[in-house]
């Protein structure tokens, strides 16, 4: 799988949403911080979440002393607006100029 | 580890791969020439010598953006320096906060660079303002594997 299909994998599940949902709202917890935030999953339900967050680059963890924290990763996010959004602006710019190239030709 | 910081201080990662060499990626965020392609065309000044300033403006220098100072330099691996947004006078008011760059080799051609903002807890209108990170590493990475820089921010 690439990049793009493991964030796409990632995002693919309600739960992990909310676990990203709730590091935007509060970066850098440790596991048993998250686990606190959704008490319907087991630990291991959650370990596993993370996981999958974690292979597709959403989620970055660093070691502070004995806690692992979890920090959300907007860039992964970022590089699939900007190659959507970018290859958009691009026709619509083409499409625009191909209308200029018409319209003057009329004259 | 002489930068470890306390556990519920604000702390932003960001990270990406880019297809390029460890010592590349250092070069593409030191060199005045690529930090200008990738950073909103700022004009860069610094010796990278630990103690010294690293300075950064507009790109018409007619305002600064930055003046700060190298904590830690390890080329290609490991680049650390203070921060304050002096493009803003809100945000320049806010006390200093620190940027690390992490640049790791990774298998297949590719470098794995993390930048982690931190000592952020006094600082919340930094800390909300410079979650365009993203985007300059995006740019960063655009520029490193296709030459070309992304559009202009809206």
């Amino acid at each position: 799988m690439d990049d793009e299909d493991l964030v796409f994998k990632a995002l693919a599940d309600p739960t992990r949403r909310l676990l990203l949902d709730r590091l935007f709202e509060r970066d850098g917890m440790t596991l048993g911080e998250l686990e606190a935030e959704v008490p319907q999953l087991t630990r291991f339900g959650v370990m596993r979440h993370l996981g999958v967050l974690e292979q597709a680059g959403l989620v970055v963890t660093r070691k502070q002393g004995r806690h692992k924290h979890h920090y959300l990763n907007p860039v992964p996010i970022r590089l699939i607006y900007e190659r959507w959004i970018d290859k958009y602006r691009a026709r619509q710019a083409a499409a625009l100029l191909d209308l200029k190239g018409q319209l003057e030709g009329e004259r | 580890m002489t930068t470890m910081t306390e556990p519920g201080t604000a702390t932003q990662v960001y990270q990406l791969y880019i297809k390029a060499s460890q010592e590349e990626v250092w070069k593409a965020i030191t060199d005045p020439v690529t930090v200008a392609r990738f950073f909103f065309g700022q004009v860069r000044e610094g010796t990278y010598e630990v103690g010294s300033p690293i300075r950064s403006w507009s790109p018409d220098r007619s305002q600064m953006w930055g003046d700060n100072v190298i904590l830690e330099c390890d080329p290609p691996r490991r680049l650390v320096h203070t921060w304050r947004s002096l493009y803003d006078p809100d945000l320049a008011a806010e006390p200093e906060s620190r940027i690390t760059w992490e640049i790791e080799a990774q298998p297949g051609g590719f470098a794995k660079l993390t930048l982690v903002h931190d000592r952020l807890d006094a600082s919340p209108k930094t800390a909300a303002s410079v979650r365009g990170w993203s985007y300059i590493l995006s740019n960063l990475k655009t520029v490193m594997e296709t030459g070309e820089a992304l559009p202009p921010l809206t």
